[in-house]
C-alpha cells in the first residue's frame, strides 16, 4: 500500500538561484510580533510562510493551518559568510587547488591516475573517513600519499605558480601567510574550480558547488518548524531557531547599516565575524571553538544540528523509531487456564481497538450484518472507497448502511480469536514479540499463561505490554503463520525451547512423576479433569493411581524417549512414563530433550497443547500435595551444625598451616606465580572446596523430604547454594577484581577490628555465618562490600551490554539468505558462501542433534 | 513432522535475516554475563580478560587484546619430557631488564648507571651477571661490564637528558626470551599428559623461530596476531573460536552459526573490522544508515557536499522513509498474471 516508491535519495546543496526560487518572501524585520500580537510582514512570523495558528489562512497557498505545507523564505545576508559544517570541506578543496589559477594541483599523469582508479571513493572523502582510526596498512601506499603529495606541492603545475601554505582554524578561519581570508575571498576561489577539476576530487557539481558553502542568501524554514508556542498566561514562546534567526536578522541589519554610514573597517569587521558566530550557531550550537548561544535562562539553543543527533534526535527518534496506532498497553497478569498462544485483553481495550473489514460483493451480506449491531462486536468506523473515515453512530447506522458497498472498510471491534502481536520491552530477541490470539475478558489487565514469561522475560510484579493490532491481511498472515507462539518455542540463539514450564509447574511434575506417588480416583480424576482430560489410567490393583501413568495420559501414545543424565534414566516407552522422575533436565528451561522430542516429531501445534495441559495438570496436583517452605525448612539439627563447624575448624587449619608455611618460607610457589601470589591462589581454592563441601553435608544431613531441598532437586526454585547461604555459610565475597576483599582501613587491613597484614579467610572477607543464625557485624560489612561490588558491576554491565547489542545488530542488520544459500548484505556482497557452513537454520540444531543421535542406534 | 530426516527440513530459510539473529543471540545473554565468582581452573582463566568486555574487544577488532595468551605445543620428544619443554619455554620467556633489577645509581659526572640486580630474580632466570652485561651491550649498543655485584653501564656523554633516558630504556630492555612474548610457563595437558607452554604475549612471529616449538598447532587469542602470521581464514576462525569459548565460560550457549556469521562479517574484506563506526557500520553506503546509527551531521553534511546517493536499498533507510524492508518477507512480492485477473470478476 506504498503510494510512492522511494527509488533513491540524492544529496547536494541549496544553491543561490534554488533558495531563490524555494522562498516566497524576502525577510527584513528581524522581529515576530507587532503590539497588535500579529505576525510582521517581513518578519519571521511573516503569514507568507505558513499558518499554525487555527483560523488564520497561509498568504501563499490560502490553505488552513492543517494543509498549509508552509513555505521557506530567505534572508539576504550584507556580507557572505562561511557555512561552519562545511568547512572542513571548503578547507580541502582550497588546499588542493592552485591559488592563482584554481587548477587541481596534479600534473596530468597525477589525474589519470585518479581517473583509473577503479572504486570510487574519492581522495577527499578518504581523508574523512581515515580521521577516527588509523588507516588499514595495505591501503596507505598509493592513494594516501597523493593526498599528501597535493598537499605538498609547492608550485602549480599548470601555470607555475608558488603556492603559500593556507592554514585552517576551526570553526570558520582562514589564513593564508598569517592574512585572515575573508568568505568573499574564499567564495571566488571556490568559484573558479572548474567542474572537471571538481569530478577528480569526487564532488558532484551538479549537487554541490563549492562556492554555494558560502553563504550569501539564507534560506529561512517554514513557520511549522519552529512553531511558537502560547504559555498559559497568554505570553507567547518562540523557537530556538526563530531566536536565532532574529539574531542574525539584528546583526545583518546593524552591519548594513554601517557599511552604508561608511563606518571604519574594524568595526564592519567585527560586526562580520559576530554575522558569522551567529550563523554557525544557529546551524550548530555545539560547534567547538564557539561558545554556545543561550537562552535567557542560560539554557543552550537547540539548533538545526542539535534536531537530528543522538538518542532523542529526529534520526533516532522519530524516523528509526515510530509511534503507532492501534496498540494497547497495561499491567499483564497470569491466567494458567488460557493458552499459551492467546492472551486475555480486557473488555475496554478490545471495545476501541479495530480491525478492518474489507467488503467486496461476496461479504455484502455479513458486512451489513456487522454494520447493523449496534452492541459490543460492533463497527466503529467506516471507511470509504475514496479514503474518509466516518464514525458509526446511532443516527448514521441506517444511512451508511443503505451506501455501504463493495471496497469500503469497516474497522469492527476486536473479538475472540483475532490475532494481535503481544511485545514487552527491551525487545531484546526476536521471541520479545510474538502473536496470540485475542480472548476477551472481564478485569483491566493483559492476561497471559505462565509458560510464555520466558521469552518476554516478564514477571507480574507491576510489568506493562503492549499489544498491537496488525491491520492488513498480510501483516495478519504473517503474524499468523510465522510469528504465533508456537512457531517462537525454539530459540533460534541455540535451539533450546525457551517457552516452558517453570517453579510451581515442575515442583508438580517432579512430585507427581515420584516413584511412591499414588493418587486415588477422586484425586485423579481432579487433576485430570483440570488439564481437560476426561479418562483415567489403568489402575493399580488395590485401586489407586500411580503418579507416573497420570502424568503419562499427556504424552503421545505412540512416543518412545529415553535420556541419561547424572546416572539418572528417564525413559518413556509407548506414551507410558516406566523411569525417571520429571524435573527441570527434561521439562524444563535448558537441556529440555523431552519438549525437543516432542516439538520433532509431532510438531509445534503438539508440543504447545502438551506445554499447556501440562502446566494445568501440574499446578492442580502442586496444589492438591502443597508445597511450603519456611523458616523451618532451613532449620539446623545437631548433626549439620556439629559438621558445620567441624568443616569450617578444618578449613581454617589447613590455611592457617599454609600461612605457616608461607612465613617459614617454605611453601613451594605454583609455576608462574611469586610465592605470595600463590599462597592467595591457594588459601581461595581451600575456601571454595569448603563451600562444594558445605553442599555435600547438607545433602548427607538434610531430610529427603524438606520442600526447599526437593524444590532444589527438581530444579524449580532455589538451589543448594542457596540452602547453603542460609544454613551453612555464606562463603567467600568477592571483589569487583575478582580477588578477597583486602583493602578498606588505612593500614593494610579491611576493617581496624582486623590485624594489619592478617590474611586469614575471615579477615579477607569470608562470610562464615549464616543467614539464619544471622551475619556476626564483621561478616556483614564484609557481605556488604561484596553486594556493592556486585550491584556496581551489574549497572556497568547492562549500559555496556546495550551498547553492544545496538552496534552488532547496526553492522549486521542487512544480512539475509539468499537462493543459493549464501549469506549477502542488501547490496549483494557476499558475506558467506554457504550460512554457518552447511545452511542449517540455528532453530533446529537440536532437532538435527537429536535426529542424528536416533540414526545411530 | 514427519520423522525422517529429510536434510532440506532443517534448512534455513530463503530471507531469513540471519544478521539480525547473530546480533540478538549474542546481544541478549550479555545482561546475563555474571560476575566471575571464583573458580580457578588453570592459569589462563586467572590471567585472561573474561565475559562482556572480552567480547566487546574481540567485536571491536582492538588491535591487541588486553591479556594477550599464545599456546606453544611443543614438536618431537619435547611434549613428553619435562626438562627440554623446559628448556624451550626459557627461550622463549620474556625477561625484561626492570623485572631483575633492585636498584639503580646514575652518576651524571661520569655517565655511568650501576645497575644491582635482584640475586633470587637472577637465580630463577638463571641468568648470570656477565651474560646481562653481554645483553645489555648487544641490545643497547652501551658499553656494560659486570662488577662484582652489579652491571656498569657507560655512557660517553655528560648529557643529563641522555643519561636519563639510557636509564628508562634500560629497563624496558629484553635480557632473554623473545621480546613480546610475555612470561612463558609449562603446562600439562589433563587429558593426554603432553606438555606445552603458555606464553602471556603474543609475538608468535618471534616465537616460531624457536626451535622445539610445532609450527602447525601454535595458537593466540590475538586475533591481528593470527592475521599477520596465517592469513585472514585463520583469523575468521580465531574469532569465531575466541567468542565461542568466551561464551562457554559464562555457560551461555550459543550456536556457532551466530559466531561465524560475525566472524566473517568481520573479516569479509580481507582485513579485521570492527563492528563500530570505524569498521562495518562506517562502511555501508547508505547515507541514511550511517546518520541513524552515530554521527549523524557529519555523515550528512559529507553526503551533500560530494552529492552522495542513497541507494534506499538497505534496512534502517526504508524504515526511515516508512517502507517495506527488503529482508525477509519483505523481499517477496505477490504477483498475479493479467489474464488472471480478469477471472476474477466478482459474481
Amino acid at each position: 500500500m506504498q503510494a510512492e516508491i522511494i527509488d533513491s535519495v540524492k544529496f547536494g546543496i541549496v544553491s543561490p538561484e534554488q533558495i531563490k526560487r524555494l522562498s516566497v518572501v524576502k525577510l527584513s524585520v528581524p522581529d515576530t510580533y507587532n503590539e497588535d500580537g500579529y505576525p510582521i510582514d517581513g518578519g519571521l512570523l511573516d503569514q507568507r510562510l505558513g499558518v499554525i495558528d487555527p483560523g488564520l489562512v497561509c498568504k501563499t497557498c490560502g490553505a488552513r493551518a492543517k494543509s498549509c505545507p508552509g513555505h521557506f523564505g530567505h534572508i539576504e545576508l550584507v556580507r557572505p559568510v562561511i557555512h561552519s559544517e562545511f568547512s572542513k570541506i571548503i578547507y580541502m578543496v582550497i588546499q588542493s587547488t592552485c591559488r592563482s589559477c584554481h587548477r587541481i594541483l596534479l600534473n596530468d599523469d597525477g589525474i589519470k591516475m585518479l581517473e583509473e582508479r577503479s572504486h570510487g571513493i574519492s581522495i577527499l572523502e578518504e581523508e574523512m573517513i581515515g580521521e577516527g582510526e588509523g588507516e588499514e596498512e595495505g591501503k596507505k601506499s598509493d592513494e594516501k600519499s597523493l593526498l599528501k603529495r597535493i598537499r605538498s606541492i609547492k608550485k602549480c603545475p599548470h601555470c607555475g605558480a608558488v603556492q603559500q601554505k593556507i592554514k585552517f582554524s576551526a570553526p570558520t578561519y582562514f589564513y593564508i601567510e598569517d592574512r585572515k581570508l575573508k568568505p568573499d575571498e574564499i567564495r571566488d576561489a571556490m568559484a573558479a574550480v572548474s567542474n572537471e577539476d571538481l569530478k577528480i576530487l569526487g564532488i558532484d557539481p551538479d549537487a554541490s558547488r563549492p562556492e554555494w558553502l558560502i553563504l550569501g542568501l539564507l534560506l529561512v524554514p517554514p513557520v511549522n518548524v519552529r512553531p511558537s508556542i502560547t504559555l498559559e498566561s497568554g505570553e507567547r514562546s518562540e523557537d530556538d531557531l526563530t531566536h536565532k534567526l532574529v539574531d542574525i536578522m539584528r546583526i545583518n541589519q546593524r552591519l548594513g547599516q554601517n557599511i552604508n554610514a561608511g563606518a571604519p573597517q574594524i568595526i564592519i569587521d567585527d560586526l562580520w565575524e559576530l554575522l558569522q558566530y551567529h550563523v554557525t550557531a544557529y546551524f550548530n550550537n555545539e560547534t567547538s571553538g564557539i561558545p554556545p548561544a543561550r537562552h535567557r535562562s542560560g539554557r543552550a539553543l537547540k539548533t538545526l544540528a542539535q534536531r537530528l543527533k543522538g538518542k532523542e534526535g529526529r534520526f533516532r527518534y522519530n524516523l528509526s523509531g515510530k509511534r503507532v496506532n492501534y496498540s494497547a498497553r497495561t499491567v499483564i497478569s497470569v491466567d494458567p487456564y488460557i493458552d499459551l498462544n492467546e492472551v486475555g485483553v480486557p473488555h475496554e481495550v478490545a471495545e476501541k481497538l479495530t480491525v478492518p473489514f474489507y467488503v467486496t460483493a461476496w461479504n455484502l451480506e455479513k458486512a451489513k450484518e456487522m454494520l447493523a449491531r449496534a452492541q459490543y462486536p460492533s463497527i466503529l468506523n467506516l471507511v470509504s472507497t475514496d479514503g474518509k473515515r466516518k464514525r458509526v453512530i446511532d443516527i448514521n447506522r441506517e444511512e451508511l448502511l443503505k451506501e455501504l458497498k463493495p471496497g469500503d472498510i469497516l474497522e469492527r471491534q476486536l473479538v475472540d480469536g483475532d490475532i494481535v502481536l503481544f511485545n514487552r520491552q527491551p525487545s531484546l530477541h526476536r521471541m520479545s514479540i510474538m502473536a496470540h490470539r485475542v480472548r476477551v475478558l472481564p478485569g483491566k489487565t493483559f492476561r497471559i499463561n505462565f509458560c510464555v514469561t520466558p521469552p518476554y522475560n516478564a514477571d507480574f510484579d507491576g510489568d506493562e505490554m503492549n499489544m498491537h493490532v496488525p491491520q492488513t491481511l498480510e501483516a495478519q498472515a504473517e503474524a499468523k503463520y510465522l510469528m504465533e507462539v508456537q512457531y517462537q518455542i525454539f530459540s533460534p540463539r541455540d535451539g533450546e525451547a525457551i517457552i516452558t514450564n517453570n517453579e510451581d509447574g515442575i515442583t508438580g511434575m517432579y512430585f507427581l512423576t515420584k516413584d511412591e506417588t499414588r493418587l486415588d480416583k477422586e484425586e485423579a480424576s481432579y487433576v485430570l479433569g483440570i488439564a481437560g482430560i476426561y479418562e483415567l489410567p489403568e489402575p493399580t490393583k488395590d485401586g489407586m493411581y500411580k503418579g507416573k501413568d497420570v502424568f503419562s495420559m499427556l504424552l503421545p501414545k505412540d512416543l518412545d524417549f529415553e535420556i541419561k543424565s547424572h546416572g539418572n534414566t528417564f525413559k518413556i516407552s509407548k506414551g507410558k512414563l516406566v523411569e525417571g522422575v520429571v524435573t527441570k533436565e527434561t521439562y524444563g528451561r535448558g537441556n529440555n530433550k523431552l519438549l525437543i522430542k516432542i516439538g520433532m516429531d509431532y510438531g509445534p501445534e503438539a508440543l504447545r497443547n502438551f506445554l499447556f495441559v501440562s502446566s494445568k495438570l501440574a499446578d492442580a496436583y502442586v496444589t492438591l500435595a502443597g508445597v511450603t517452605v519456611g523458616t523451618k525448612e532451613y532449620m539446623t539439627n545437631d548433626e549439620i551444625e556439629k559438621a558445620r563447624a567441624e568443616l569450617l575448624e578444618n578449613t581454617f587449619k589447613q590455611v592457617d598451616e599454609k600461612i605457616t608455611q608461607y612465613k617459614d618460607g617454605k611453601l613451594d610457589p605454583l609455576i608462574g606465580y611469586t610465592r605470595r601470589e600463590s599462597l592467595e591462589r591457594m588459601i581461595i581454592v581451600d575456601l571454595n572446596v569448603a563451600r562444594e563441601e558445605a553442599g555435600s553435608v547438607l545433602i548427607k544431613y538434610v531430610n529427603a523430604l524438606n520442600s526447599a531441598m526437593q524444590m532444589a532437586r527438581a530444579g524449580s526454585r532455589g538451589s543448594i547454594f542457596q540452602y547453603e547461604q542460609m544454613s551453612m555459610f555464606l562463603g567467600q565475597q568477592a571483589t569487583l577484581s575478582g580477588g578477597r576483599i583486602k583493602r578498606g582501613y588505612y593500614t593494610n587491613r579491611v576493617l581496624p577490628h582486623i590485624y594489619s597484614g592478617d590474611v586469614r579467610p575471615r579477615a579477607r572477607g569470608f562470610v562464615a555465618t549464616n543467614y539464619y543464625t544471622g551475619l556476626s557485624p564483621i561478616d556483614l560489612f564484609m557481605h556488604a562490600v561484596g553486594s556493592r561490588g556486585s550491584e556496581v558491576y551489574k549497572a556497568l554491565l547492562t549500559a555496556r551490554s546495550g551498547y553492544l547489542y545496538r552496534r552488532l545488530s547496526n553492522a549486521l542488520q542487512d544480512f539475509h539468505v539468499d537462493r543459493d544459500l549464501s549469506v549477502r548484505d542488501t547490496n549483494n556482497n557476499l558475506i558467506q558462501t554457504v550460512y554457518g557452513g552447511d545452511a542449517v537454520s540455528p532453530v533446529n540444531v537440536q532437532f538435527l542433534k537429536m535426529a542424528e543421535k536416533e540414526k545411530e542406534k | 513432522m514427519a520423522k525422517d530426516d529429510n536434510e532440506k527440513e532443517y534448512e534455513i530459510e530463503y530471507s531469513e535475516p540471519v544478521g539480525i539473529l547473530a546480533a540478538q543471540s549474542v546481544g541478549e545473554p550479555g545482561t546475563q554475563m555474571i560476575l566471575r565468582s571464583f573458580h580457578f581452573a588453570g592459569i589462563e582463566s586467572a590471567i585472561a580478560t573474561s565475559g562482556l568486555p572480552r567480547i566487546v574487544e574481540l567485536v571491536d577488532a582492538k588491535k591487541k587484546p588486553a591479556t594477550p595468551i599464545t599456546y606453544v605445543y611443543l614438536s618431537g620428544s619435547a611434549g613428553k619430557n619435562v626438562e627440554e619443554a623446559d628448556r624451550i619455554a626459557k627461550k622463549i620467556n620474556e625477561v625484561k631488564m626492570s623485572t631483575l633489577v633492585k636498584r639503580t645509581v646514575e652518576n651524571f659526572s661520569k655517565g655511568t648507571i650501576k645497575i644491582l640486580l635482584s640475586k633470587q630474580e637472577l637465580e630463577s632466570e638463571e641468568l648470570t651477571l656477565g651474560q646481562v652485561a653481554d645483553r645489555i651491550q648487544k641490545v643497547m649498543k652501551v658499553e656494560a661490564r659486570a662488577e662484582d655485584r652489579y652491571v656498569l653501564v657507560k655512557i660517553h656523554t655528560k648529557n643529563l637528558k641522555e643519561i636519563r633516558s639510557t636509564g628508562v630504556k634500560l629497563m624496558k630492555a629484553v635480557i632473554s626470551g623473545i621480546e613480546g612474548a610475555g612470561k612463558a610457563v609449562i603446562q600439562r595437558d589433563k587429558k593426554s599428559g603432553e606438555f606445552y607452554i603458555i606464553a602471556a604475549g603474543s609475538n608468535i612471529e618471534g616465537i616460531l623461530t624457536v626451535d622445539g616449538v610445532d609450527k602447525s598447532r601454535i595458537y593466540t587469542n590475538d586475533v591481528f596476531a593470527m592475521y599477520r602470521v596465517f592469513g585472514i581464514e585463520a583469523a575468521r576462525n580465531a574469532i569465531a573460536k575466541e567468542l565461542s569459548t568466551t561464551l562457554d565460560e559464562q555457560k551461555i550457549s550459543v550456536d556457532i552459526r551466530h559466531l561465524l556469521l560475525i566472524a566473517d562479517a568481520m573479516t569479509a574484506g580481507g582485513t579485521i573490522k570492527g563492528v563500530g563506526r570505524h569498521g562495518l557500520s562506517g562502511q555501508k553506503n547508505s547515507v541514511f544508515a550511517k546518520a541513524a546509527y552515530e554521527e549523524t551531521v557529519k555523515h550528512l553534511i559529507n553526503a551533500a557536499a560530494f552529492g552522495e546517493v542513497d541507494p534506499m536499498k538497505g534496512v534502517t533507510e526504508n524504515i526511515l522513509v516508512g517502507k517495506q524492508i527488503p529482508i525477509g518477507t519483505g523481499s517477496v512480492r505477490l504477483a498475479i498474471k493479467k489474464e488472471d485477473m480478469s477471472r476474477a470478476k466478482p459474481r
